[in-house]
Formats: C-alpha cells, structure tokens, sequence
C-alpha cells in the first residue's frame, strides 16, 4: 500500500525532472540505487543535485542518469529510508539506503483512508508485515505480543490453533470485548491470515480513531495490509522452517509412595485407621512391584513438531503490480501428539493493482483462501478438560493392564474410580474440524481530478467448516465410560458482503491543507448449519475411520440418531460516515470523524446510533522557539482526542422473548423413552424493546517525540475509557420466572498509561542495532451494574474448582471485572491455644470442628461469623501491567534478535484437584504442610474433607511473568554464494518461549482462560506453551 | 474549482439517497426459526402447546436437579431420614435435616435453584392462563376449561409446595420482574383454592379417563384436583389452625368421597407392587444366567392418583427429563446388588422409623433397604466405597424411590451388573436419566384424608388400607394383623408407615402443630457411622420451633430484591 501510493504520487509528475534546466557543463552521472537489508534497487527514489533545480528518479531497477559535475554532492531521499548525500566520484554510483524504521513521511492506514505518520492525531500503532512473519507464530496475533502497548494478548490455551484473548484498553464490556478485524478494507477473521502475507498490522486504540467504525469499533480496530506486489522485476521468495516442540516444565505430582504417605495421614486425622496397602491386590504390578504412574509425563510428547512453507512472487511495472502467495503451516500438540491434537494450514493469496487510463483509474483485488484442519483435545472446564483427569488421578492405577491395553480401574480395589485420563485422551480426542475461509475484495478508484477519488470496494467473505467426532465404547472406571458408540457429522456455512463507497478530496487554502472523506457502507451475513449424528456403528465398522453418519443403524434418538439444521440468523448493518482534516504548514492539525449506523440488532426506533469524535495535534518541534533543541530533539507532537464508539455485538434478536420449543419434553402415558414425549412451548426471557447499544465514551493525550536525529522514539499516551450501557444478561429477581432479560445495565471504566521507547542505531558500516522497550498500565473499574445487588454472579464458576464448589468470580461496583471472590486466610492454627485465643476475640471459624492445623479464615466483618459477607475481592486474571522489550543487532551477514513480553500484577486460581474426592492425587506442594506446631503457615494439615479448601486466597498465586518470547540467530550466505539471481539466502535459529521468569508453580503463567469470556486467569489444568527450537530458510531470488 | 465541488456534493447525495431508500427495509429481518411471545397463543394448537410447557416447567422442579427438590428436602426434614450424603460432601443437607446453619455457616442458598425452578414453572403457567382471552377457542369452552384447569391446577400445586416450605412468598399470577414482596400465607392459599377449584369444576371428568392411563397418566384430572384441596384443607387447618378462604371440612370430605365413589380408582393388592425396586427380583440359575422378576404394577396403575412423569431420555445439552433426586437418595459409592443402582446417599433413612414398623407389617420391606440384612454390608467393595464414603449411615436406605440396576450379558458371555438406565439412551447417564416418576397422590392417601376427616366410612376406609399391609403374598392376611380403631392417633400413625418417604410425613407432623413437630423430630443421642467413623447424631427442637419449621430462603433472591423480601426468622 505504502510502495504504491507513494509510487502513484512520484510517477504522476514524471515532468518534474524534465523541467530542471540543465547545467551546460554538466555531464551525465549514473547511478543505482539499493536498500541495505536486502539490497533490492530502490524504485522512484528522488535524486537531487544539491544547491541546483536538478532532480530525478530511479527507474525499475533502481538506475537514474543524472546531469551533475564531479565534486557536486547528490541527495538520495526515499520515502521509509534514512536520506544519504554522496559526492558525485566516477561515472557510476552505488547508493545504498539505511531504512529508516520511524520515518515520519510513512504512511499509516487510519479507517478508509491513509495518513502521513507525523500529521496522526490518535492514538494508532504500526507493526511491520516482516516483524510478524519473522516471529514464526502460528497466529500474527501472538507475534505481536509484548510489541504493542495497550494490546493485551493472552493465550487461552497453549493447544495448536487456539484462540488468544485479545482487549485493547482493558475489557470494556462483559460481552464481546475483543477488538474489530479489519483485512483490507474488509471485516475477516484474522486467524485465517498466513503471517508471510502481512504488509502490516495498524492498531487503533482511542476513540478519535475508531469512531469512523461506529457501532463496532467501541474494542478498538484491528487493520491488516496484505502485500501488495513491488515494482520491478520478479522477486521469488522462499521461507521455509521446522521445529521441535517441548513442555517447558511439568507439574510436580505425589508419587506412590508419598501418594500413600499422605493417604494414610488423611486418614489418621480424620480418626481412622491407617490403609492396609497389602490388601489391596491389584495396585501391584508383575513383579510384585507398587504401580508408580506418573500421569503428567505420560499425556505429553517429546519433541511434537511443527513446520512451515511459504512461497511467493511478487513483481510489477508501472501498469501493474502483482503479489502470489503458497502457504503451508502445520503444528503438533505436545499432549498426546499429532493424533489427538493437531493444527494444520493451507493459504493461497493474489493481491494485484492496476493502473488504467494514464493514473485516473486504478483497479485491483485481494484473494484469499485458506484451509484449516484441526483437532484437539478439550480444553474447557473443569469437566471437559483432558488434562485435569492427570492431575487427580492416583499414581497407584496403571495406564496400561497387563494385556497392553488401556487399564480400567472398574474393579480396581484401592479406587474404582480412579479411571485412566492417558486412556480416556486417546479414545474420546477422535475429532477433526475444517474450516474452509474464502475472501475476495475487489476495488476501483476513480480520480477524475487531481486530489479527488471516489473509490468503491466490494468484500466478499465466505467461510464453512465441517465437523465430525467419534465416541466409542469404552469403560475406565463407572465414572469413566460409555456404553455404546456414537458419530457426529455437521457443517456450518456463512458468507458476508460489505459494499463500501467513499469520496475523498484533499485541497490547499493557503497554508491550510484540508481533506475530506464521505461514505456509506452496506453489510449483510447469513449462512446455516446442519447436523446429524448416529450410533450403533456397524460392527467392523465401529472406529474413528469409518465414523461416518452412513455406518450407524440407530434408529431412535436413545441410540443417537439425531438430526438438526438451522439458519445462522442474517446479520445487516448500513453506516454512513465522514471525516474532515486540517493542518496548517503541518503543524497544527486537526480531524472529525463520524459515523451514522443502522443496524438490525435492535429493535425498531433503537436501530440507528450517531458516534462522533474530534482529535487534534500540535507538532511543536515545528516552532521556532524549539528550535535551539532540534539537534537533541527533532521532533515532538502533542496529541489529544475525544470520541464516541459503540458496541452491537449482542444475541440475534436479544429484544424480543421468544418462545423456544427445545428442551420442553414431556410423557404422558406410559410410553417411556422419546416416543412417548410431546414437546411444549414456553418462554424463558423477558423482551425489552428499548434495547440499545453500549456506547464507550474515550478521551486520550499523548505525545510522540524523536531524538538524536531519530535514533530514538519515544510515545506516550493517556486515556480514560469508559463504556457505559452494557449490554448484559441481568439476573431478574428468581420470581420473575424468567433467567435473565438482556438490558443496557452497566458501566466499566479503563483508565491507563502507554509508554514505548524505541532506539536504532549503526555503528560503523557493518554493525546495526535497535532497542525496544514499552510498558502499558491499565485500570479497570466497574462503576455501575443496574440491578438492585450490584454484582453479575459467576454462576458458572460454581462446580468448577472441585465438585460442588461454589461462585468464586464475579463482577461488582467498585471492583474490576471478573475478579475473584472468596475467603482471606491468615495462616494456619498451629495449636489449641490459638483457636482459644481467635474464639476469645470473638473471630468467627469455618471449620465445624476446627483443630489445629486448620486454616485460619479472616472474619472480615467481625460478626463472629464466616459467612460470604467476609468473602472479599482476592485478585483478579487481568494483568495491571504489560511490558514488552525487544533487542536486535547485526553485524555483517550475521543478524540477532530477541524478543520479550512480561506481565504483572495479574493474579491466577489454580485448582487442579477435585477437593471433593478424598483420593485425588496432589501436586507435590502439599509435602509441606502442616503436621504439628510450627511446621507450616501456609499449607493446612491434610483432612478428607475440603474443609480447608473452600474458596480462599490458599488458591490465589501471582502471576506475574517475564517470558522471553523469541531468540533468533542468523546469517545470510547470500554473499559468500555470490550468486546473481540470489538476493537472500539466510539460515537460521530460533527459539520460542525460550525462558519464563515466574514465581508460579503452574506449567504456564500465561492463562487466558477462564471458564467464560469475562475472567481469566483460571487454571484448571491448562494445556501448556510449548518451547519450540526450529532451524528455518529464508531465500530470495 | 467551485463546479468539481458542486460535483463532489451531487455525487455524494446521489450514492446517499440512493441507498438510504432500501436502508430501513434492509434492516427489518426476522427470525426464521422463533415465534416471541408476543406473536404467540393465537389458537387451540399453540394453547396445547403451551401446556405442555407448563406441565415440563413443572417438571423441571425436579428434573433440572435443584440441590434439594421440595421431596428430599420434605424427607430429610421429617424424621424419616437423615441428611446422608458423601463424608467429604459439603454440610448443606445437614443444614435442612437439622434446622441449622452451624451445620455450615456458608450455606445460605440452599433452595435457590429449587427456589428459581418453581418460579420458572409458574411463570409460564402464568403466561399461558393471563392469555386465555387472547386465545381462539372456536367455542370449545370444555377444552378451555381443561386446559385452563390443569395450568391452574399446576400453579395451584406449585403456590402450596413453596409456601408449605417458606410461608409467606411473593404471589405472582401476572408476569414480572419487578421485586414483589412476600404475600401473606392467607391470600397464598385463597389463589391455591381457587386455581385448585377452577381446575376440578372445570376439567371434564372424562377428559383423562384412568382406562386411558397408558396415554393420560399424568394429567391432572378432577380428582387429582379434589384430593389436592382436601390435602391442602388438612395441611392448612393444622398448620394456621383456623379455616382458609374458599374451603370448607364438608367440601374437603365431599370432595375425597367424590374420588372414592368415582370408581376410577382402587388399591393395588399387594403394596410393594407399588414401588419398582421393592416389586422387582433377580435371581441367578446354576449356568449363571441371571432372570429378573417383576411384579411392578406399573407406572399409572389403578392407585395412581396424580404422578409427576419422569422419563430417560436427558442429555446434557439442556433437556432434562429425569428424576434427579432418585440418583441423590440411592445408596452411595457403586452398584452392589440387583436391583439397587448408585446413588449419592443422601436421606439415609432414620432407625426410629426403621424400627415403627410392627412385625408383619409388609410395608417395611418394601419401603426400605436394608444393608445388613440383605447381605450388602458384608462386601469388601461396599465397605471400602460405600460405608468409608458415606456420611450419616445407619445401614438404612430407601427403597421406595431408588435408582435401579440390571445384569446384562456380555460379549464375552459373563454377565455384569450395570444401571438400569445403561443402553436406555446415547448417553446413559444414571445421574439423569431416572426415570421413576413421583406418585404424588394415591389413592390410599384420599381413603385416610376421608377417615380423618370424619366420613361415615371412617373405620372401612382405614381398614382397607391397614389390612392391605399385612397380606401375605397368597393373599390372605397376615396373623400378625390386628385391627385397629380410625382415631385421629392411629390414622397418623398410619399415615406415617403407609407413605413414609413419600414427601408426606413432614407436613403431617407440622399440621399437628410446631412444637409436637419439633418434639417428635429432635434426636439427641442416635449413634450413625461417617466415613466409617462413629458420630453423634443430633437435631434440636429448639432450632425447628425458632423456624416455625419453615424453610430458609435464598439470600441471593433477598439481596436481588433489594431486602424487599426477608429471611423467615431464625434463620
């Protein structure tokens, strides 16, 4: 995009050059011009003759002839390059250009339109395509981790192909909180993106910037740039790497002898007798030997691998530029490997712009396509999570009996319901969805006059995925079974279209430069989905490959016949939106944006919402009185803005209460089973017409700054964000009868500070280096919630932390959003004595029957009562601080980088065991706890109940973290090979998620999970990072 | 200059007005798989419907698995049972069995999902009975007034669970979500007898005919109406001691003779026929094949007055059809023994009842499990899953109400013993799939109500019923049977044998008043095993006289209606 504007700029004055009136003395200098990394030829680059009119630019392979005398100095400039001035010596002259990686003349893609970095007055930040693909990530998001303050980007799983929980200024919402994507003009899904395509990745992140987006933009906006083709001659690329997966580190469980240890000390405090371990005959092996399981080691694999292939060409002349791109991508689980957990990519890509009609016509596209295979194993709550069976399971049960199967502990005699979790992965884990994602946009632009453009863009998406999973019959335990088999087949498609019109005119007035953009938008999505399922597989026919609806002969919904399709409601938006923009000699500056949306989400007279918002910039560096600093401070520009943005992103029809008639079966008679029900009609949510969007309301000053002749960049931004109107499910009194009515029923403020430091630097000729360090700070309050109690309940946490445990997150005035809710603790009683002295002060206690040894609960409120008015807020997912550095340097052929992302004051609940079931195994944590005076303070004695083990800050850690997310070594033998048609040829070594500096004891601190989309930071046995060492390619031809 | 802006200008308003025009159509899409209520209850159809809505709304009390539905809640705290459950289990059945929060001071939502389900229930009984006017009958005013009868009855029975459990709770007959303060008791029951009269003046006799029970069972029929309003005259007369508004004893007592004299309904011969678990035998030949008996009368047999229908097909995905408090009273830790299944062992059946039942007294064994005696305690595996694992064991379950097993042969020729429900449904989740339904109303029950309530057949109603327990199985009475006069004393000594666990007896104790409630229920020195370990079992009158035996009520819905609603003292 950036190549091509300034192309179209450069090529429409061709004359220029013409009219530079020739010295007579002169003679013609030739000269070529190239990039420093890459050494690719510079096209367009302006060549000026100091002191003199003349001017001229490169052509296609980087060459200008030049009327200049020997001695007379020549100036290089070209856009994003530092520009260089040689002294004309000889008849041919090699230039070559530093890249110049904070040039102020770049420009940045804003909402429908492009700007010149230094006349922005928002708050946006640019990551380069190239910084991406180099990270070697499977999503472009996780690249970006730690390199774009004010982004929060947390993994909520470490399995292949997961999603990343992605805020930018704090969570907004308790809805949908996660930001807009938009890939080339176009809504799209960007984990569809192959890295190797990205141009670059803009973030928007004040309202000034995002108001142009309207009622979706109130999360921040996401815009990708694909690659566009280059000029000149026909480049091949070729990136190619392979990797090697590991867990960085495993938790630590009991083994069997400890495991009986601590058995047997549970049952000595609860007043039993101690296990008589022989008379349990099957928890030895053959060899007379305790069974010794270690669950953890055997859910993960060694070594899981992960590749990746791209190819691509790109070239073009002044007619045209194409961009072709082939993709390959494929990650392996390191739980249970590649046949139970699995990510794999296909991507193909045409971007190509044309020029018609001498410059007033350009036409281009943007084709994409990718194919997604996946499976995986659950990694959801706490029952369906196949990791966390291995953190509760004994070590006494083996994984496989003694005729190699899988163990089943059915008639085990030490707990037949231990059941076997390596089993119940590998035969329940038979899943496979594919995703299919088409998108294709296609433009014009028309420039009848100078400066005037009317460009139309039509987006069409199309994306299906299919399904399909196989349960077969097994039995590990009563707990652990099915009883007969059963495939599910079914297939979801949608496609959308996004016409999008805008005019735009940039015009002087004096010193005053103005532009204006005006347009309108149209969206619609629809799609269905059909489902169908069957068991009773035919025998022979009854596994994982032959699971195909075709092969079962179950007739009745018992037996797992069923059948479903729905439409997946249509979805229509229209918008109408304009900016206007100012600057006077570039450097007061100022922009209003608008956007009008109508949108069917809402009822009739609540469908159109109006967001606007102003911005202004002041580049003070531009005054004279600054001017006596320029040398130490080249640049400086103070920002601020205000904006309104919304939120529409609710259930389908949220306004209304229909009537459902699922689930509403009943059987008169004495017919049993599906035959003898008939189904009913009812209502279960009351409708609120009034129904309306969420509206974020942000207010943002910042400044930018360079030093040092832009060596070093500095920006820092400050904001109050504050989301009003939430749309959210409010609990109605239980006697309305109803679950919930979707109101606009609260609002949320995010107040925070962005810093980021940036140094570049070359010493000598062959050595380059750059820092990078930023820190974003962000605080999250909810300020109302419009029910009569205040709180949103996390409802859906209650079971999750062991069986029958209770509500332990919630949202409430005055708190963060999500945070976690339970019991403080002062340590531990350590003797009779001070159980006297706590009744004595009139402290309450928890425990029935308290000993010592027992957790001390803190009476908050001194009421002599433990109850959950002393249950206060312990912490919550959300880090208070992200941090993110980054260091490069090359010396020569060689070149060095790493990267660094860190997180902090964010807190995680760790429940691995079911504290319900006296028999689960521990991690080894619990080998310091309390087992007479003065032994532990922190780890209550064991018991078999969870009396010590109710909700309470036992289960809080910090998770603060510092990971160093990516070491890479390279070289490039381009050189030594000195072969013409090879530009590039760089081997290299990398590391991700090379080390993890954190106090926590988990496998992994990064945890966006949390059992629904408002908290996280609930690790309930999470499927952890892997380190990967890979070895990659990059070629240029 | 000035004619390129004029053209910007035209052109822009061109594009503009262009698509503004179809812009509002554009944005006015439908569902296509929804009505909403307000397109809704147009004709007979959508009423039939929404019946069966209500009737599944109802349902859900139990089958969407509160943590107490309002029978384990009744049996736990009667002195039929104790509150049982896993050793390791948290103490909120104690709390019910025992009146007390110090049991587990945290347990102050003990019946909000009973609490929410009944709410649910009656607000779409609601719906459906505010739109009878919007409704077209075409002039059927009989299907109406059935219809419109058994949603009243539903909601009339729903009003009488809750406030025989909370005594004052809000009374909403017209969908809200306003905070509604509790309504005094008095005008609770004015609307129970009222919805209860409508249903039994107004649902034709014949429209549930009991020879139609393999279609029918489960409508609320007339009778059903009228034995519900004798049950409600008692319970309220007892409990208030004083007569509600609408009802009188001589209408009460016309209305259980109405039942009697109707011929719809007769006492099943022998009573463990009644109950599948206590009808049903397997035995073993000498090839090891296993054969089950059964001499089950069957759902909807001839006593069945008004049952709640269960059915096995729940899955996890939101339907929920089962009996889930079956799976939460069947004996804990495994299957031992055809035909009992699994259970979570709660309600562990008190020693005192255990020991009422006077020799002969066939009802005993068909209303009770006895470990010991029927040889389960003396297994290993019971021992180490069931006894170490069990809170509250007094070697008694229930066997009235039980989750079920069945051996099934195997591939491999041996045979296993597996939950009734295993190959019933896809899943086959014995926690869900239950699917005993509850007998809510016998007919024993009427022919008692009738005695106590003074009918000329007093002493031939008790008798048939008393004499009926102790019949032998070649059906001539037992030696031990002695006839015993219809006095008030005896009839609720009576009562208490013939429906024990059936959710009855509690709310016959507090119609004798709290105290002789509270006397009869509080335990001081009963010895029971937890986790295998010996403990003291204890209930107190003093807590049930402080509660006036009411239930707590949830603190989430206090605090959600702003305090507009309050705590039942004492708790």
């Amino acid at each position: 995009m950036l190549f091509k504007v300034v192309l179209i700029a450069l090529l429409l004055f061709p004359a220029t050059s013409l009219l530079s009136a020739g010295q007579l003395s002169a003679k013609l200098v030739k000269g070529n011009v190239v990039s420093a990394t890459g050494n690719e030829p510079l096209i367009g680059a302006t060549v000026t003759v100091e002191g003199t009119m003349v001017m001229t630019v490169t052509d296609y392979d980087g060459n200008f002839s030049i009327d200049a005398n020997e001695g007379q100095s020549i100036t290089v400039s070209y856009v994003g390059f530092h520009s260089k001035t040689v002294t004309v010596k000889g008849n041919n002259l090699q230039i070559t250009l530093d890249e110049d990686v904070n040039s102020l003349d770049e420009v940045v893609a804003i909402g429908y339109g492009v700007v010149k970095k230094k006349l922005v007055t928002g708050a946006n930040l640019q990551i380069k395509g190239d910084d991406i693909a180099k990270m070697n990530t499977s999503n472009p998001l996780q690249a970006m981790q730690g390199q774009t303050p004010g982004m929060t980007i947390i993994s909520t799983s470490g399995q292949p192909g997961a999603d990343l929980k992605v805020n930018i200024r704090g969570m907004g919402t308790m809805g949908t909180s996660s930001p807009l994507y938009i890939i080339d003009g176009i809504r799209g899904d960007i984990s569809t993106l192959n890295s190797a395509d990205i141009e670059s990745i803009d973030v928007l992140k004040d309202a000034a910037s995002t108001a142009i987006y309207g009622s979706a933009g109130a999360n921040g906006v996401v815009l990708v740039t694909t690659k566009s083709g280059r000029n000149g001659k026909a480049q091949v690329t070729f990136d190619g790497y392979r990797g090697w997966q590991n867990v960085e580190r495993k938790s630590k469980m009991l083994n069997a002898e400890e495991y009986q240890v601590i058995m047997d000390e549970a049952a000595i405090n609860s007043g039993s007798a101690v296990n008589d371990w022989a008379s349990y005959g099957n928890l030895y092996d053959q060899q007379g030997k305790v069974v010794n399981t270690d669950w953890i080691d055997q859910m993960f694999k060694n070594n899981a691998m992960t590749e990746s292939y791209n190819v691509g060409v790109n070239g073009g002349n002044k007619d045209g530029n194409y961009s072709l791109s082939l993709g390959y991508f494929n990650q392996e689980g390191i739980v249970g490997g590649k046949d139970v957990s699995n990510y794999e990519r296909y991507n193909g890509r045409l971007n190509s712009n044309w020029t018609l009609y001498n410059g007033i016509l350009h036409v281009g596209e943007q084709i994409a396509f990718s194919y997604k295979k996946n499976k995986g194993i659950s990694v959801g709550n706490a029952y369906n999570n196949t990791l966390r069976g291995a953190f509760n399971t004994s070590p006494l049960a083996p994984v496989y009996d003694a005729d190699g199967n899988y163990n089943s502990t059915k008639s085990g005699d030490w707990y037949a319901y231990d059941g076997n979790p390596y089993g119940v992965m590998m035969v329940t884990s038979n899943n496979q969805t594919n995703n299919a994602n088409l998108s294709a946009n296609l433009y014009a632009e028309l420039e009848p006059i100078h400066a005037l453009k009317l460009k139309t863009v039509l987006g069409y998406t199309y994306s299906s995925s299919d399904y399909r999973s196989f349960s077969p019959i097994y039995h590990f335990s009563d707990y652990s079974q099915r009883t007969s088999n059963v495939v599910n087949q079914n297939k979801n498609d949608g496609y959308s279209l996004t016409w999008t019109n805008t005019i735009s005119y940039d015009w002087k007035m004096g010193q005053n430069a103005l532009s204006a953009m005006a347009g309108m938008e149209a969206y619609k999505y629809s799609g269905s989905y059909v489902g169908a399922g069957n068991g009773l597989l035919r025998p022979g026919f009854d596994s994982w490959y032959y699971a195909y609806v075709d092969n079962g002969t179950a007739q009745t919904k018992e037996t797992g016949l069923t059948g479903n399709g729905s439409p997946n409601e249509p979805s229509r938006m229209i918008s109408y939106f304009g900016r206007l923009s100012w600057n006077y000699k570039e450097t007061y500056m100022a922009t209003a944006n608008f956007r009008y949306d109508g949108n069917d989400n809402f009822a009739p007279g609540h469908k159109w919402g109006f967001f606007p918002s102003v911005s202004a910039g002041w580049i003070m560096s531009n005054e004279s009185w600054m001017q006596p600093i320029k040398d130490f401070m080249d640049f400086f520009k103070l920002r601020v803005s205000w904006g309104q943005n919304g939120n529409a992103d609710i259930t389908k029809y949220g306004y209304t209460a229909p009537i459902k008639f699922t689930n509403s079966y009943y059987n008169f008679g004495t017919t049993l089973g599906a035959d003898g029900n008939v189904y009913g009609a009812y209502s279960d949510a009351l409708a609120n017409p009034d129904l309306t969007w969420e509206t974020s309301e942000q207010f943002d000053a910042g400044f930018d700054a360079r030093f040092f002749d832009g060596r070093l960049n500095v920006n820092m931004d400050y904001y109050i964000k504050t989301t009003k109107d939430w749309l959210v499910q409010a609990p109605l009194p239980k006697t309305s009868g109803v679950s919930y009515q979707l109101i606009n029923g609260g609002d949320v403020r995010n107040s925070g500070l962005e810093l980021g430091f940036n140094w570049n630097d070359k010493i000598g000729k062959d050595f380059g280096y750059n820092a990078g360090f930023n820190f974003a700070y962000n605080k999250n309050e909810v300020t109302r919630i419009a029910n009569s109690d205040g709180i949103i309940h996390g409802t859906d946490g209650a079971g999750q932390l062991y069986d029958n445990s209770t509500e332990f997150y919630r949202s409430s005035v005055g708190q963060p959003i999500g945070y976690f809710w339970g019991y403080k603790t002062a340590g531990i009683f350590q003797n009779k004595q001070e159980i006297d002295d706590w009744k004595a002060a009139e402290n309450g206690i928890l425990q029935a029957n308290v000993q010592p040894g027992d957790v001390k609960y803190i009476d908050v409120d001194h009421d002599n009562v433990i109850d959950d008015n002393d249950k206060v807020n312990l912490g919550n997912g959300m880090p208070d601080w992200t941090l993110g550095f980054s260091l490069g340097c090359n010396y020569k052929n060689f070149d060095f980088s790493m990267t660094a992302n860190a997180s902090l004051g964010n807190q995680i609940v760790q429940s691995y065991r079911n504290q319900s079931n006296a028999k689960a195994n521990y991690t080894t944590e619990i080998l310091g706890r309390w087992t007479g005076e003065g032994t532990s303070n922190h780890m209550p004695r064991i018991t078999q109940s969870n009396i010590n083990w109710l909700f309470s800050d036992l289960y809080i850690h910090d998770g603060d973290f510092l990971r160093i997310s990516n070491i890479t070594l390279g070289y490039d033998f381009s050189k030594l090979l000195a072969c013409q048609y090879v530009s590039e040829a760089r081997l290299y070594l990398q590391v991700q998620n090379a080390f993890t500096f954190t106090k926590y004891n988990g496998m992994d601190p990064e945890i966006g999970y949390g059992v629904n989309s408002w908290a996280s930071g609930i690790d309930l046995g999470y499927y952890p990072r892997p380190r990967t060492v890979l070895i990659g390619v990059n070629l240029k031809f | 200059m000035k004619t390129n802006k004029i053209f910007i200008v035209a052109l822009g308003l061109a594009v503009t007005a262009g698509l503004a025009s179809c812009s509002d159509n554009m944005l006015n899409t439908a569902s296509k798989t929804q009505t909403t209520t307000a397109n809704y209850y147009r004709n007979t159809t959508d009423a039939y419907y929404a019946l069966n809505g209500v009737y599944d709304g109802w349902q859900g009390t139990v089958s969407k698995g509160p943590t107490f539905s309002f029978y384990t809640a009744s049996e736990m705290m009667a002195d039929e049972c104790l509150g049982g459950t896993g050793y390791t289990d948290a103490r909120n059945s104690q709390v019910v069995d025992r009146f007390s929060t110090k049991q587990d001071v945290s347990q102050n939502d003990l019946y909000e999902s009973l609490w929410t389900y009944y709410y649910n229930a009656i607000y779409r009984a609601n719906e459906l009975i505010i739109r009878t006017d919007q409704i077209d009958w075409e002039g059927n005013t009989a299907l109406q007034g059935q219809y419109i009868g058994e949603a009243r009855a539903i909601r009339g029975i729903l009003y009488f669970d809750l406030t025989r459990m909370f005594g004052n709770v809000p009374l909403i007959t017209t969908p809200t979500k306003d905070l509604v303060p509790a309504t005094p008791a008095d005008s609770i029951y004015a609307q129970i007898i009222a919805d209860l009269t409508y249903a039994a003046e107004n649902i034709p006799a014949k429209a549930y005919p009991k020879s139609s029970a393999a279609q029918n069972d489960g409508r609320i029929t007339p009778y059903a109406a009228k034995a519900m309003l004798a049950r409600i005259y008692l319970f309220y007369t007892g409990y208030y001691g004083k007569e509600p508004v609408g009802l009188t004893k001589a209408q009460a007592l016309q209305y259980c003779e109405d039942v009697i004299n109707s011929g719809e309904y007769q006492l099943v011969k022998s009573f463990k026929n009644l109950w599948p678990a206590a009808s049903t035998a397997w035995t073993e030949d000498a090839n090891g094949t296993w054969t089950k008996e059964s001499t089950y009368a069957g759902a909807g047999n001839s006593e069945t007055i008004l049952s709640m229908k269960f059915n096995y097909d729940s899955d996890w995905n939101g339907n929920n059809n089962g009996n889930r408090s079956i799976v939460f009273i069947g004996v804990r830790g495994g299957i031992f023994k055809a035909p009992y299944g699994q259970g979570w062992g709660a309600c562990t059946v008190n020693t005192k009842l255990v020991q009422a039942y006077p020799s002969g007294d066939k009802r005993r064994e068909a209303s009770i499990i006895d470990i010991a005696n029927e040889g389960i305690e003396t297994m290993k595996a019971y021992q180490d899953q069931g006894i170490k694992d069990q809170r509250e064991y007094t070697g008694y379950f229930i066997k009235k109400y039980s989750p079920q097993s069945k051996y099934v042969k195997q591939s491999d020729g041996s045979w296993k013993l597996t939950h009734d429900i295993d190959g019933l449904n896809a899943n086959g989740d014995f926690q869900t799939n239950q699917y005993q339904d509850y007998v809510l109303m016998r007919y024993a029950d009427v022919l008692l109500m009738a005695a106590e309530l003074g009918s000329p057949n007093a002493q031939k109603y008790f008798n048939e019923v008393h004499q009926r327990a102790y019949q032998e199985s070649d059906g001539t009475l037992s030696s031990d049977y002695v006839e015993m006069s219809a006095t008030p004393e005896n009839i609720q000594k009576e009562r208490r044998l013939e429906f024990a666990f059936e959710g009855i007896r509690y709310w016959d104790l507090l119609r004798q008043g709290v105290t002789t409630a509270a006397n009869t229920i509080a335990e001081s020195s009963t010895q029971v095993l937890s986790g295998g370990n010996k403990e003291t079992y204890e209930v107190s009158a003093q807590d049930i006289i402080n509660k006036k035996g009411l239930c707590q009520i949830p603190l989430t819905e206090i605090q959600l209606s702003n305090y507009k609603l309050q705590q039942n003292p004492g708790w």
